[in-house]
């Protein structure tokens, strides 16, 4: 059975940097595959967006095995960003989800400034809503940590991106850093259209009767409901120190935890390990937002961004 | 690519019981899974009660009844999770998405099938030796395990095969003392001398017993599967956690496997 959102009086209709979202719900890159896994339990068409799989301009192989651990409330990943590269995902994912009629974010990774800026060129005449910049991913040795930790880095990657398209830019951060506001700042100034946070904060399982480390690379990104608190702190921080509309994400698993990022400062809200746990999380947070508008007496979603009282 | 279209059904718990030396048998109505299910596909199972460990287990079907709906599950209580799943009652529920992955593809016009099994391997071997059987293919089964009493699946499979099983124990409690590869070596020595060599072989247990098996069948006619088990987040085929080093490069055991040809599996 494919399940769609509830019919709800609220409007769930919000506007990140440009990008027209039906509703504030889309999903964490790498946790969504493209839809079309998902696409058996629900209509991806109904999501806000559907943000696909980190891709690059040609395949990664990803990491060794075991890439993933499960931890107190979350889990450990590294998988490497394993993906087909940008010609696959032309050709293949986002004229499906173009055919479904999902609107698509798709997150953009690179070794180099000039591979993210590539891998846009090679999508301006795709059918894509949005670019997600992920220059925060802590799992590739030659990319993602050194970019996403680095104020001046940030800028020159986002403006490279930012000559290379006038579609809505979101850049995505990284929580492993002292002050996250500094980088957000960067992003800003680089041209960035929205912020999304977010990524998974770097931690580590240890099998002591083996001695050994769970994951293969040792270390691994952090996600699921442990994470929550951290992410609601920064997304709040980010909120207050840029004009930029943030795409909230860690550990939302339901509607409340959406509200939450909402009111601290998110238009909009990414599921992710919630995913693996539940197939049905995106419309299960969809319906949930609604609900509590609706028992709130609350008519338009977009009243919730920023409204914490405090 | 899974063979059809997937459900996450909520599944009520008919029966929950200890079968014998930490390996338990549990009975749950899912008239989707028990109606669509091919043997060595597998659910992935939500269980109630574990917010904190909140990642679904894979489980191999063992078994499943499309008439009366109901599959059956056979786990072996090894951490966190399978301890909790024995605390299960009927009326609780699990929620099974399923049935997920590539199923066992013996050839066709298969004649002779031996069916390796290391453990709680056994549960997905089950279902492939009642539809040879049904097929009219002549079955050799062979059953490993660590004590008699680990034995869950012999009586099943001596149903189904209308024969004994060929067991070994590692403590010598019943059948063969040690592993079970010198009975496999024996098989396929046996039905070569006879002159009606085995056209395939199936192989589900720890990963040292599959790899063993795999390189037993590389010199013989018979076409060779294992059913491979890997740590899983999604099970369904997007997060990439579960991939197999293949000739084909990286695949995912949940929904390119878990069965594989034995041959493209780098070990």
């Amino acid at each position: 059975m494919q399940r769609s959102p509830k019919p709800t009086s609220v409007n769930l209709e919000v506007n990140l940097g440009g990008l027209s979202m039906k509703n504030p719900v889309t999903v964490g890159s790498g946790t969504f595959g493209a839809g079309r896994e998902y696409h058996d339990f629900l209509d991806v068409a109904t999501l806000g967006a559907v943000t696909t799989k980190g891709v690059s301009l040609y395949g990664w192989e990803g990491n060794a095995s075991p890439r993933i651990a499960e931890t107190p409330s979350g889990m450990l990943n590294s998988i490497g960003l394993q993906n087909p590269g940008v010609e696959h995902l032309k050709a293949d994912e986002l004229p499906w989800l173009a055919s479904v009629g999902a609107t698509t974010i798709v997150n953009v990774s690179g070794h180099s400034f000039e591979e993210y800026q590539a891998v846009i060129e090679a999508l301006e005449e795709a059918p894509v809503a949005a670019y997600e910049l992920n220059v925060s991913c802590p799992n590739v040795d030659a990319g993602g940590m050194t970019v996403g930790c680095n104020p001046q880095s940030v800028e020159s990657v986002v403006s490279l991106c930012r000559q290379a398209t006038k579609r809505p830019l979101i850049v995505k951060l990284t929580p492993n850093v002292i002050d996250i506001t500094e980088i957000a700042r960067a992003a800003e100034a680089g041209g960035a259209d929205s912020l999304s946070l977010i990524n998974t904060l770097l931690g580590m399982a240890v099998d002591a009767k083996r001695r050994k480390p769970l994951l293969a690379r040792g270390v691994g990104g952090l996600s699921g409901p442990a994470v929550k608190p951290v992410a609601l702190r920064m997304v709040w921080e980010v909120s207050r120190a840029v004009d930029l509309p943030i795409l909230g994400m860690g550990g939302i698993s339901n509607g409340t935890d959406a509200v939450e990022f909402m009111l601290a400062g998110a238009t909009a809200v990414a599921v992710g390990a919630a995913n693996f746990v539940n197939p049905c999380a995106t419309i299960d947070v969809i319906d949930g937002i609604a609900e509590y508008c609706e028992a709130q007496g609350v008519a338009d979603v977009n009243e919730l961004i920023g409204a914490l009282e405090c | 690519m899974a063979v059809g279209t997937l459900q996450n059904e909520v599944t009520p718990i008919l029966f929950n019981e200890e079968a014998g030396a930490g390996i338990w048998l549990m009975r749950v109505t899912a008239p989707y899974i028990a109606s669509t299910g091919k043997p060595g596909q597998f659910i992935h199972a939500r269980i109630p009660g574990m917010d904190e460990h909140m990642l679904r287990r894979p489980f191999g079907i063992y078994a499943q009844d499309p008439n009366e709906q109901t599959i059956d599950i056979m786990y072996q209580v090894l951490g966190f999770g399978t301890e909790h799943m024995t605390t299960l009652k009927p009326g609780d529920s699990l929620e099974l998405i399923g049935p997920v992955g590539r199923p066992w593809q013996p050839p066709q016009g298969c004649k002779r099938a031996l069916l390796v099994a290391g453990g709680v391997g056994s549960a997905p071997l089950f279902p492939l030796a009642q539809q040879l059987t049904c097929d009219g293919v002549d079955v050799v089964a062979i059953l490993g395990a660590q004590t008699a009493e680990a034995l869950v699946a012999k009586e099943r499979f001596c149903e189904a095969l209308g024969g004994d099983p060929r067991c070994s124990t590692d403590d010598g409690s019943f059948g063969y003392k040690g592993f079970c590869t010198p009975l496999v070596e024996e098989a396929i020595t046996e039905a070569e001398e006879a002159g009606a060599p085995f056209d395939y072989i199936a192989c589900c247990g720890p990963e040292p017993l599959m790899k063993l098996v795999a390189n037993l069948t590389a010199n013989t006619q018979a076409y060779c599967e294992v059913s491979l088990e890997k740590r899983m987040a999604c099970g369904i085929g997007v997060c990439l956690s579960c991939v197999v080093d293949t000739i084909h490069g990286k695949r995912r055991a949940c929904v390119d496997g878990p069965v594989f040809p034995a041959k493209e599996v780098i070990w």
